[in-house]
């Protein structure tokens, strides 16, 4: 973009660049920096010493894996149907979905309480990944149909001709032709999950059921409010994110991006 | 995408004048209308699952918290009191702190998405510009996106206390002047939430900034330099205007963000001190949760989602002047 020629426009530019990063990475140093105040390593093993820590991560994982197998399921069908099958009205439900896309899910948080408790679903994982998939599905609808748009029609109807149902043509022409989108949908769906707070605050209850994102409080309680092994703590819950992210750059970069790109 | 969005417009306008008719089944097909319509099977057992959970779920439960806004209700009594619109009469005549929550939200609307706007261009103009690191620089500033706000919470509750490292540095580069309680005190409190929050979602701006500078003619680049603009004027007057779009779609994400604030006012300031950092998902929060004035909370519930619809509205009309300009370009 800038054309930079001379020697010290460069440094200066390098300079301008450094010192506009530092403030980011400076949390990041607190937070490392902070767990090894005190005890050092000891925190950690302090930490990871606490029983039923990786049941966090494994709750997590469970949540984040139910969210993502209903939300895939529900908006590749979804997604199929509006774009390339009839439907009477099809606007309007397509409309009754994309109101739900603002929704705030505090909005939910007395409804889904009361019903929850009625319906036997209060803490229990169901309580958290059916309302949590619901709130990603008109997101995911979206992108996925205007994708799905963008495939040929004649293509539909060749398979159609050649005597392929509409099942078929989901599962041979649909599914594979997607793999872009769905890898877009799974990342944000991945991040929305994984890291939710409020849903697992107010429904998961039990000790066992709980999320990482619920950590930093487990702790203040677990070492009455010691800073250097919460801090211990959110390293060791941010190092998978990191390293997922790390490893799947591109992905994560286009997958989050996906919502402001229409 | 251009050329996507043209199609998709073109099918749409066609599709919709179809389905009103009745389907010619059988016989001369040869009409290009009623053989699409034939070929189309019939896709309302595709969409139902999707409108079950999120329309079912979602509206169940906006109707019932609607039905809850006119109770007067602890959430536990058999017999809640029904009152009517009062609860809405209360919130706007005589709820200063739903007020306060409401100017919060604007103003930590505005103040993001500048900074993150004027940031993430700045960012994503020095990765064009053949810096060195500039891969990890970018990791950098993405790799916030990506942690849970619930997570970073406990850091910035350290980072910003009066002997936090925040202070300490203010000292050490000879800013001891300014060194302050800042998350204790009701003056500064707003402010620290913004910050994090641009620290926070600057990377996602600056991917998406990044990726539309790409895009960017490079002859229409070359062709301002020989006329003599500077990287500045270059900046300003070609750059930036061919970013509309992103911009557009970025303030509409950073609203509806905006309106959904919860888990870092809430988990940093507890909304506080003195209700500094309320905004309208704590406070929803506070009064349902916590004080157990579930009817009080749902009318404010309704509010907050008449307010994201018709923001969504907004989205929707923008959306639709774009891709017109966009067609009346070609």
């Amino acid at each position: 973009m800038f054309e930079v020629r001379t020697r010290w426009g460069k440094v200066l530019l390098q300079v301008l660049a450094t010192l506009f990063v530092l403030p980011f990475l400076f949390p990041l140093i607190v937070m490392v920096q902070g767990s090894f105040a005190g005890a050092g390593w000891g925190n950690y093993r302090a930490v990871l010493g606490v029983p039923g820590f990786f049941r966090f991560f494994l709750n997590s994982a469970i949540i984040a894996a139910g969210v993502i197998a209903i939300v895939y399921v529900v908006t590749m069908l979804a997604s199929y149907g509006f774009a390339k099958l009839h439907i009477r009205a099809r606007e309007v439900y397509f409309w009754m979905l994309l109101v739900c896309l603002t929704l705030p899910e505090v909005v939910l948080l007395t409804p889904l309480f009361s019903t929850t408790q009625q319906l036997g679903l209060y803490d229990t994982y169901w309580s958290v990944i059916l309302p949590l998939a619901a709130l990603q599905v008109p997101f995911a609808v979206l992108l996925t149909r205007n994708f799905i748009h963008g495939l040929p029609d004649e293509m539909f109807e060749a398979a159609r001709v050649d005597g392929a149902n509409s099942m078929r043509g989901f599962l041979y022409l649909v599914l594979p032709l997607t793999r872009p989108i769905a890898a877009a949908v799974l990342i944000f769906t991945l991040i929305g999950a994984w890291n939710d707070y409020l849903m697992p605050l107010v429904f998961l209850q039990s000790q066992d059921m709980q999320t990482i994102t619920l950590v930093p409080q487990f702790f203040v309680g677990e070492f009455s409010n010691d800073q250097t092994k919460i801090l211990a703590s959110a390293v060791l819950t941010a190092i998978p994110e990191v390293v997922a992210y790390l490893c799947l750059q591109g992905l994560f970069e286009r997958g989050l991006s996906a919502g402001a790109i229409k | 995408m251009t050329e996507t969005t043209g199609v998709r417009g073109a099918r749409m306008s066609h599709s919709g004048g179809t389905s009103g008719r009745p389907a010619l089944r059988g016989g001369q097909g040869n009409a290009s209308p009623a053989r699409r319509q034939r070929l189309q099977a019939p896709g309302l057992p595709w969409i139902l699952p999707a409108l079950v959970l999120g329309v079912g779920l979602i509206y169940y439960c906006i109707g019932y918290t609607g039905y809850m806004s006119t109770l007067n209700w602890d959430g536990a009594s058999p017999n809640p009191e029904s009152v009517g619109l009062n609860n809405y009469v209360r919130i706007f005549t005589s709820d200063p702190v739903f007020w306060k929550a409401v100017w919060h939200t604007v103003v930590f609307f505005v103040v993001t998405f500048v900074a993150q706007t004027a940031l993430g261009v700045i960012f994503a103009v020095m990765m064009h510009s053949r810096i060195k690191l500039g891969i990890l620089y970018k990791v950098v500033v993405f790799v916030p996106v990506v942690l849970a706000p619930a997570i970073m919470a406990p850091v910035f509750r350290q980072m910003f206390s009066i002997n936090g490292q925040f202070n300490w540095l203010l000292e050490h580069v000879g800013l001891g002047a300014l060194v302050q309680p800042w998350i204790g005190q009701e003056s500064t409190a707003l402010p620290v939430i913004m910050a994090i929050t641009i620290w926070q979602w600057t990377g996602l701006t600056f991917v998406l900034y990044f990726a539309a500078m790409s895009q960017i003619d490079q002859s229409m680049l070359e062709a301002a330099r020989i006329d003599g603009a500077g990287n500045f004027r270059t900046l300003v007057s070609i750059i930036w205007p061919s970013l509309r779009g992103t911009t557009v779609a970025l303030a509409i994400l950073g609203a509806i963000g905006a309106l959904k604030t919860f888990d870092v006012p809430w988990l940093v300031t507890i909304a506080g001190p003195n209700n500094a950092t309320q905004f309208l998902g704590t406070y929803i929060y506070q009064m349902t949760i916590q004080l157990a004035h579930v009817g009080y909370g749902a009318a404010l519930s309704i509010i907050l989602l008449l307010v994201a619809l018709a923001i969504a509205i907004i989205l929707q009309v923008v959306g639709r002047e774009r891709t017109r300009e966009k067609k009346g370009a070609r």
